[in-house]
């Protein structure tokens, strides 16, 4: 038998949520491969910055990463839908559908390919809420508030007079605590607990500006090439085992938290002013349509999947 | 070969390469990049400027020039001789009274600046002639200077525990606060044992003769006790808006500078010469500290590429079968025996995030693990073969002080420095009561 | 020593002496930019810009500063043997041990230089809420280390120089 082959994974994630969104497919996949195969795993910022994971990768310092494309700057056409792509989800369940059955996966195939980079497979992380100091009941709350989010979601959250700042995510929380920062949207409750937040801020708003935050696995494209086909689906099948752990975490803990934890108290926005937000959503996607066929292109498959759901009824959309 | 044996075997070259006087950065940047391209192939050699990548998004590192130009402010505009002098007339009459005055005025400068470097500049320069010249005994005195400089990396600001938030994610108002009461009861410490020493032997120490102190009015004396409040108020001024939330840590760290540089031009001290060299000299330490952090993240990078974390956890937990404190306890020991060796900042960077993550998973408060790792780098800082006191002292002292006296001279400290350690690691209070305090919503 | 070493030595000497000396006033320009950070948190007019340029300069600081240092002669060694040597002792040790240092800063530099290429193929910018571009900092950064490895290739003219009986 021949020397097994080893990769270097590293995670956007720090070791507190390594736990629940990647340790345990990495030790399925490495003992299932039997010592035919084993990948190492590192932490974000572990072995490269998160910042130059996409490089490190496509160079070959790393073998492989779990991101999403904004986080690992990631070079493709693709990217500004990485994020959460302001309420072009409402439910989790949405991005393997459209991924699955709406051909989003033979595009992120395509674009990342160009740029010599497998892309593995695609789920649907957690939602993005504001937490803050200050309850938000109505959209003028937002107004003047400093909130510590990603680019994509900034450029659109300004135009509610929201004022993005730009910290390191590990300083958010200190920054939370000196009034820096009047709140956070950056993830659903289930991440408000898990990373500390929760113990900075009090106040929980429930209407979501995104319902899930697409995230993918890579690797670079000869690496990828290198392995025989059969631990290629093994990886295939421990990744997707990942992301299904994450759809009953997140699904599970955004319910439970909200309800039978006290840390943050849940406020909501009236659905008739919030569907303000969503009006603006359409112009933003438009906006962004217009930048490129490509980006055109996915923004249809959003607007046509979104008008299924929305004629499909409950519980695929209850307005 | 193992991954462990890579491990230790780039320890031992990188111990090596010092050995030769090369340059600490080159040393440590040498052994990470080779190791990194032994390892990863062509991957491997972006892995010394992915570090640099790194340091650039270290963004509380802006504070380490404003502290370092705060501290050059100081002690080249000689603002600390007023300082000095009301400690002397206040300290005289009491039995090794100018060596205790010695570490108040470190204390206070302690306050002002985030590294020993002035601390011991000022010392050095202000404090060591003046006792010699009183028949002070070398030794102590030496020891009082380097023991008391050290002081400014405990007390606040402090940059190592700017370094230490970062690795270990925590607020730096709470390390900070975390380290006033540890720090000032080091400083007792530290004057309790000049007492005693001089108590039982008092020519080590002797007391200043009454018709000096005649000399000195009693009004004098009050208007020297003026002197104490500069140092005040440009500690307030950069402490008090940053824990209020105000200003965030850099803007605090350049409020504290330009505070630094009001006193001196409002005492008529900030000459062009004062100028030149606090600013030249700030860029030197600056660049020679980010250098070899540079070149300590790309080799923490690589130990951490080895699995050096997993192998610790699984030899402290599994091989030893050890409990939570006979491991704390047994990570600070190889911490000070790694540090005598090695250069305290390069040590933090590489072995910090070796250690923070288990210290974690044991269940220890990293406020408090952060004030023991200090003190354990202030003893590193100390001890020979290697630290920046020895370098510094040996550049500044008289020649009557000759090395073996300033290896010789940090013993008792030393000593008193473990002392606090254990004081401190037993009773976590003494750090966490202030940040607990004063954070509490 | 040939004259076209001399010259090296002395223009390398020269060319980052100079540099320095302009690094060397970017800590004012740091203290600017926070405080301006400081005074636009004050009015609530969040100055997007001010913690990422104050990180740039702080980059340029130190590594256009870097050479500079060296000559300073601030960067410390382990000198638990290095200090009782004589200076033909030191210079020996120096010229093997400086190729190490060189080893390091050729590794950096060529990282250095194919992330540049990077940044500026695929026109990469920061992803925060001011996006700038990354290439400008990544060429000071270059520019940086190849100062740093002309400077520690002086030295190891000088040492050479040195144990030759010749002061560069
Ligand atoms: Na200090
Ligand atoms: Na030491």
């Amino acid at each position: 038998q021949s020397a097994p082959i080893k990769w270097r994974l590293q995670t956007y994630a720090g070791p507190a949520l390594g736990v629940e969104v990647i340790d345990q497919c990495i030790k399925d996949f490495n003992q299932i491969a039997d010592g035919q195969m084993e990948i190492e795993l590192f932490y974000a910022d572990q072995l490269v910055p998160t910042g130059e994971l996409f490089r490190a990768m496509q160079k070959g310092t790393i073998d492989a990463v779990q991101s999403d494309d904004d986080s690992m700057a990631s070079p493709t056409e693709v990217t500004v839908f990485g994020g959460y792509f302001p309420l072009g989800l409402r439910y989790s369940l949405d991005v393997p559908a459209l991924f699955n059955h709406w051909g989003l996966d033979e595009i992120w195939k395509e674009e990342y390919a160009k740029v010599g980079v497998r892309h593995i497979s695609a789920g649907s992380w957690d939602p993005c809420n504001f937490a803050t100091h200050k309850p938000i009941t109505s959209l003028a709350d937002l107004n003047g508030l400093r909130i510590f989010t990603f680019p994509t979601a900034g450029r659109f959250l300004s135009r509610f007079g929201v004022i993005p700042v730009t910290l390191p995510w590990e300083d958010a929380e200190v920054a939370l605590q000196t009034g820096e920062l009047d709140g956070i949207a950056w993830s659903g409750i289930t991440e408000d607990y898990t990373s500390g937040w929760a113990n900075v801020t009090e106040h929980f708003l429930t209407n979501n500006i995104s319902g899930a935050w697409i995230g993918h696995f890579f690797a670079n494209m000869d690496r990828w090439n290198e392995v025989p086909p059969h631990l290629q689906r093994l990886m295939e099948v421990c990744f997707n085992s990942s992301h299904y752990h994450r759809q009953h975490w997140y699904w599970n803990g955004e319910a439970n938290l909200r309800v039978n934890e006290t840390k943050l108290k849940s406020t909501t926005i009236p659905d008739d002013e919030w569907a303000k937000v969503e009006e603006e959503a359409h112009k933003f996607w438009d906006e962004i349509a217009a930048e490129s066929p490509l980006k055109a292109k996915i923004v249809d498959i959003f607007k046509n999947y979104n008008d299924t759901m929305v004629k499909a009824g409950k519980p695929y959309r209850y307005s | 070969m193992s991954y462990d044996m890579i491990a230790i075997m780039m320890f031992s070259t990188m111990m090596l390469m010092m050995m030769t006087g090369q340059r600490v950065f080159g040393a440590i940047g040498f052994v990470a990049v080779t190791a990194s391209v032994f390892l990863w192939g062509v991957g491997g050699s972006d892995l010394g400027f992915a570090a640099a990548m790194k340091l650039m998004k270290w963004y509380p590192l802006l504070t380490l020039p404003m502290f370092i130009f705060m501290g050059y402010v100081l002690s080249e505009s000689r603002l600390a001789d007023d300082l000095y002098r009301m400690f002397h007339v206040w300290m005289g009459p009491v039995p090794g009274g100018l060596a205790i005055g010695t570490i108040l005025l470190m204390v206070v400068i302690s306050a002002m600046n985030g590294l020993s470097v002035a601390g011991m500049a000022i010392g050095a320069t202000i404090a060591l002639p003046e006792l010699l010249r009183r028949n002070y005994d070398k030794l102590m005195v030496t020891g009082v200077i380097q023991a008391g400089s050290s002081l400014g990396i405990l007390v606040p600001p402090s940059v190592v525990l700017v370094l230490y938030a970062m690795i270990a994610r925590q607020p730096v108002g709470q390390l900070w606060l975390a380290g006033v009461f540890p720090g000032l009861m080091m400083a007792a410490l530290f004057i309790g044992y000049i007492w005693l020493r001089c108590k039982i032997t008092p020519s080590l120490g002797p007391v200043l003769s009454p018709e000096e102190l005649a000399q000195v009015s009693r009004a004098e004396k009050l208007r020297l006790l003026r002197a104490g409040l500069l140092p005040v108020i440009i500690f307030v001024s950069m402490m008090v808006p940053f824990v209020m939330g105000y200003t965030s840590l850099v803007e605090s760290s350049v409020v504290g500078a330009l505070a630094s540089v009001f006193a001196a031009v409002i005492k008529g001290r900030f000459t062009r010469q004062v100028f030149e060299t606090a600013t030249r000299e700030t860029l030197a330490i600056s660049c020679m500290f980010m250098w070899i952090i540079l070149a300590a993240l790309a080799f923490g990078a690589v130990f951490d590429g080895l699995g050096a974390v997993k192998a610790i956890e699984g030899f402290f937990v599994d091989r030893l079968g050890l409990s939570a404190w006979e491991i704390l306890i047994l990570m600070q020991l190889s911490y000070l025996i790694m540090g005598t060796f090695l250069d305290d900042t390069a040590m933090l960077v590489i072995v910090a995030p070796l250690y923070v993550p288990l210290v974690k998973a044991l269940g220890f408060d990293l406020i408090w693990y952060g004030v023991l790792y200090t003190i354990t780098c202030q003893i590193a800082y100390m001890t020979p073969p290697f630290g920046y006191n020895l370098f510094l002292m040996r550049a500044m002292a008289p020649p009557e002080i000759s090395i073996i006296d300033i290896y010789r001279s940090i013993i008792p400290f030393v000593f008193v420095m473990i002392l606090a350690l254990i004081i401190v690691t037993a009773f976590p209070q003494i750090a966490l009561w202030l940040p607990e305090h004063v954070y509490a919503r | 020593m040939p004259n076209w070493i001399k010259a090296y030595v002395r223009f390398v000497d020269a060319l980052n002496y100079r540099v320095g000396r302009f690094s060397m006033y970017l800590l004012f320009v740091l203290m600017g930019i926070l405080l301006w950070s400081s005074i636009s948190n004050i009015l609530r007019q969040n100055a997007i810009w001010t913690l990422e340029m104050a990180q740039f300069t702080m980059v340029a600081y130190y590594m256009l500063g870097g050479p500079y240092s060296l000559q300073l002669d601030s960067n410390v060694r382990m000198d638990l043997l290095y200090h009782r040597w004589s200076d033909r002792t030191k210079a020996w040790f120096d010229a093997f041990s400086v190729f190490a240092l060189l080893f390091y800063l050729g590794v950096l530099l060529y990282g250095a230089v194919e992330s540049t290429i990077y940044s500026l193929e695929y026109a990469e910018r920061s992803p925060t809420a001011w996006r700038p571009y990354i290439a400008p900092i990544k060429i000071i950064m270059c520019v940086g280390i190849f100062l740093m490895l002309l400077q520690a290739i002086a030295f190891f003219f000088k040492d050479v120089a040195k144990l030759r009986g010749e002061e560069l």
